[in-house]
């Protein structure tokens, strides 16, 4: 029977016998979130725990086997998912799963069969961490917007610009980059996408202290980065066809951001707030918490849902993925205030160094990520607006004109659209 | 709704629409074909043939559902009838019959099941009292006489398409807590007094009980112990409202999306607006999740053993009567001075979803009612 038949009883116990004798248990209480960034020594335990998965066959289910996946099925994920819940698991913090979530699976779209070999294993088996090189200090929700410039000289490029928000650049090998290729072409049709290695010479990566008091986003300088023909993900100038799939699934398509389990005991996070503080008996406590679990509960099916849709698209559509991100980028603030709120004092004070009593605070500040990065609430709703429901597009003076001539003009914005 | 709906849910769920929208369009629901009796009992009828009012009640009692999960294929119905503001008391009709099902005697299954099943007679459940929100047992109160019988006192509110041949469950309570009875609609001692209701697509009555005989054979359920069979029986008919509901949502946010992308203002569709464009698509966010949960709910409420049913039902109830309202109120907003005149259907949809965002208890009383179950 080959792996793409087994099935996934199968798949689960042969997980499980492996997992129990190879894994160590989650030690209770551990809070990997709260702590924020990961430690280089952290990254290298990662790195090792990884190989091993990657060695046992383990690493990316859902990935092609030609390129060191197993080639099985998102069920196939799951269930190993669930039999290593409770197991310790390499944890790269937010780059993993940007690695091998939307970084990895545009490469599988994109690269040439070349690229994949040589790149794939690498990321599987824990050996390179890549990060995203896409928001710019001038465009952010405006991606097709970035000044980043790509020039040709003889057989290789020259990169020079700078990116902005990169999440964890310091622990990565590698960097997905969109630069311009075409100034004279309109936004999205003058862009290509780059591999580009961390420690290439005339890049600089500098720490961004977040209000959190962590530092996992960067800003970066490149300064004539020589990069080659064989780095390019995707076409010269069709960088934007490239894009359309990275933000699939930056926007949650696969299973990554929906819990695994549905959550059907009521809010136990806030549950255990509100008793600490003893105000169980409150109305207005009991009706915040059950409408945080509500939300919970609702935001758990549209993953589903919408995860189905996707998978029975011929071409999976950022925008019905932009449904899963929005209600994240609502209801995850919401849900945040709502702690502050149920847990009152014992939320907005904790004693030193305590991860878990910090963890409200944390999740506070850290509410309204999921609501800016990856695409800001306001993008998700332009997409389902314009793409999903089919509303007309706001009148636009920058999409069909060449680029230079839109920068040109910006300076000289004079409050008259069109 | 579902997305993973098989071939045979599609089928019969087609015929369904078909009949709907050939027997009751939007046009006759505005005109209250539905009030007259011999409409209302051949349509039930017919929905009877389609299996509407089987699927809560087993084979063996002469029931059955089309995929085995009878909570799903009628909350795809409902669906359906929602779209198009049906009449009728399809939830109340399902919830006597699974009542009746899983605890009325022998001999009230044997006289009433065939005939809720067959669409000769319709039921409805007499849950509502004034103030009483979600809290089924209020309003009438049950005295016990040594003879197993019982004499109920006391009155119900907004009890749906109440006919002369309707059967009335009645929940109330007693010293030892709730207990439930079936009892004709003409019976000695009920009266019936039609209300003006803010929906005008279904009657609603006022229903008082004044020292009502009921013989031992017509309770349902153990009184003081069938707490268990009203919170399924809640459960039925939360989640086949929030289906209902849904289905009214979808059908009236499609429309309004179609407005916004014909009318026209400040020489352009007034849906390119981004004030517009991002209220729509927040609310089709919430219809996305309302569909989400409704099929969540109808799912572990169908599924045998699966006993967060009640659960999964109160969430749904909660989240689709908010998420209703606002929808409403949206679309409302979209169609600026049109959507108040009675010509237009969008009223229809608001007063149709704002009823039911409030029966069975809003989203405030499920809330609460998730704590309670959770032991909180
Ligand atoms: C924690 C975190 C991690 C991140 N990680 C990465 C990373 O790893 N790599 C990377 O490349 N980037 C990353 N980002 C950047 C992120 O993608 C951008 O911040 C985001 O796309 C928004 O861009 P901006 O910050 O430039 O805001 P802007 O684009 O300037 O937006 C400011 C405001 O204007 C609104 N707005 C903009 N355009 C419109 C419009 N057309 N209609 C309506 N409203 C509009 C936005 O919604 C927002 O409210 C990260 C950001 C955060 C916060």
């Amino acid at each position: 029977m080959t792996d793409t038949q087994m099935d996934v009883d199968q798949f689960r116990a042969e997980a499980r016998a492996w997992i129990t004798s190879n894994l160590e248990r989650r030690p209770a209480g551990a809070d990997a979130e709260a702590r924020g960034v990961r430690t280089d020594e952290e990254i290298v335990a990662a790195r090792a725990l990884q190989r091993r998965l990657f060695d046992a066959g383990f690493a990316g289910i859902t990935y092609p086997a030609e390129y060191g996946g197993r080639g099985l099925t998102a069920a196939h994920e799951r269930a190993f998912r669930e039999e290593s819940a409770d197991f310790v698991m390499p944890d790269f913090g937010a780059v993993g799963g940007v690695t091998v979530g939307p970084i990895g699976r545009s490469l599988l779209e994109h690269g040439s069969p070349e690229f994949l070999q040589w790149h794939i294993p690498r990321i599987l088996s824990g050996e390179t961490i890549w990060c995203q090189f896409y928001s710019e200090p001038e465009a952010g929700s405006d991606l097709a917007g970035i000044r980043t410039r790509a020039t040709r000289d003889g057989d290789q490029w020259l990169l020079n610009g700078s990116k902005i928000w990169s999440t964890g650049a310091f622990h990565a090998n590698w960097a997905m980059c969109l630069a311009r290729t075409d100034w004279d072409a309109p936004k999205h049709r003058g862009l290509t996408w780059f591999a580009v290695p961390t420690n290439a010479p005339g890049l600089t990566i500098r720490p961004i202290t977040q209000i959190n008091g962590t530092a996992e986003f960067c800003e970066e300088f490149l300064d004539e980065v020589v990069v080659t023909d064989a780095d390019i993900i995707g076409e010269v100038n069709h960088g934007w066809s490239v894009t359309q799939t990275m933000l699939v699934y930056e926007r949650g398509a696969g299973e990554s951001g929906v819990s695994l389990m549905e959550p059907r005991e009521l809010a136990p996070d806030l549950v255990e707030l509100a008793r600490r503080g003893g105000r169980t008996d409150d109305p207005a406590i009991r009706q915040a918490i059950a409408r945080a679990h509500v939300a919970d509960y609702a935001q758990f099916h549209l993953g589903a849902r919408i995860a189905a849709r996707l998978r029975s698209a011929s071409t999976p559509d950022p925008a019905v993925a932009a449904y899963s991100k929005l209600a994240r980028g609502v209801y995850t603030p919401l849900r945040a205030r709502a702690a502050i709120e149920i847990g009152g004092s014992d939320a907005l004070t904790w004693p030193e160094g305590d991860d878990a009593g910090q963890r409200p605070a944390i999740d506070y500040l850290n509410g309204r990520i999921v609501s800016i990065a990856a695409g800001s609430n306001e993008m998700q709703r332009n997409g389902i607006g314009e793409r999903v429901l089919g509303l007309p597009r706001e009148p636009s003076f920058d999409s069909s004109i060449p680029f230079n001539e839109v920068l040109r003009k910006s300076r000289g914005w004079n409050g008259r659209v069109g | 709704m579902d997305t993973d709906a098989s071939a045979d849910q599609r089928e019969l769920l087609d015929v369904s629409r078909r009949f709907m929208e050939n027997s009751c369009p939007l046009r006759a629901v505005r005109d209250g074909v539905w009030r007259d009796g011999s409409f209302a009992a051949s349509y039930r009828r017919q929905g009877a043939e389609l299996g509407w009012f089987s699927m809560f009640v087993p084979e063996s009692l002469g029931g059955g559902s089309i995929s085995g999960n009878g909570a799903l294929d009628a909350a795809l119905i409902a669906y359906h009838r929602g779209r198009g503001l049906q009449p009728g008391s399809f939830v109340g009709t399902n919830v006597v019959a699974a009542a009746l099902a899983a605890a009325g005697s022998d001999e009230l299954r044997a006289a009433v099941l065939p005939a809720l099943i067959s669409g000769e007679a319709s039921a409805s459940w007499a849950a509502t009292s004034s103030g009483g929100g979600g809290r089924v047992e209020n309003g009438v109160h049950a005295t016990s006489r040594a003879d197993g019988s019982f004499e109920l006192h006391g009155k119900k509110a907004a009890v749906q398409d109440i006919d002369p041949s309707t059967w009335l469950l009645v929940t109330c309570g007693t010293a030892d807590g709730p207990m439930q009875s079936l009892v004709p609609a003409d019976a000695a001692g009920v009266s019936v007094t039609p209300l003006a209701s803010l929906d005008l697509t279904r009657r609603f009555a006022e229903v008082a009980f004044d020292g009502v005989h009921v013989p031992a054979t017509a309770v349902v359920g153990e009184p003081g112990t069938c707490g268990a069979l009203i919170e399924r029986q809640r459960a039925i008919a939360c989640t086949l409202i929030a289906a209902e509901m849904v289905g009214a949502m979808d059908q009236d946010f499609e429309t309004t999306v179609q407005y916004a992308k014909d009318r026209i203002a400040f020489g352009r569709p007034i849906g390119s607006f981004q004030g517009l464009k991002h209220q729509l698509a927040d609310t089709s966010l919430a219809l996305e999740m309302s569909k989400a949960i409704a099929v969540a709910a109808a799912r572990t409420v169908g599924t045998d053993g699966d006993e967060h049913g009640p659960q999964a039902a109160s969430m749904a109830k909660a989240f689709v009567s908010e998420a209703g309202i606002d929808l409403v109120q949206t679309c409302f907003q979209v169609y600026g001075g049109i959507g108040y005149t009675w010509e237009h259907d969008q009223h229809l949809f608001l007063r149709r979803i704002t009823m039911d965002a409030g029966l069975f208890g809003d989203g405030a009383w499920h809330r609460e009612h998730l704590c309670q179950l959770a032991g909180l």
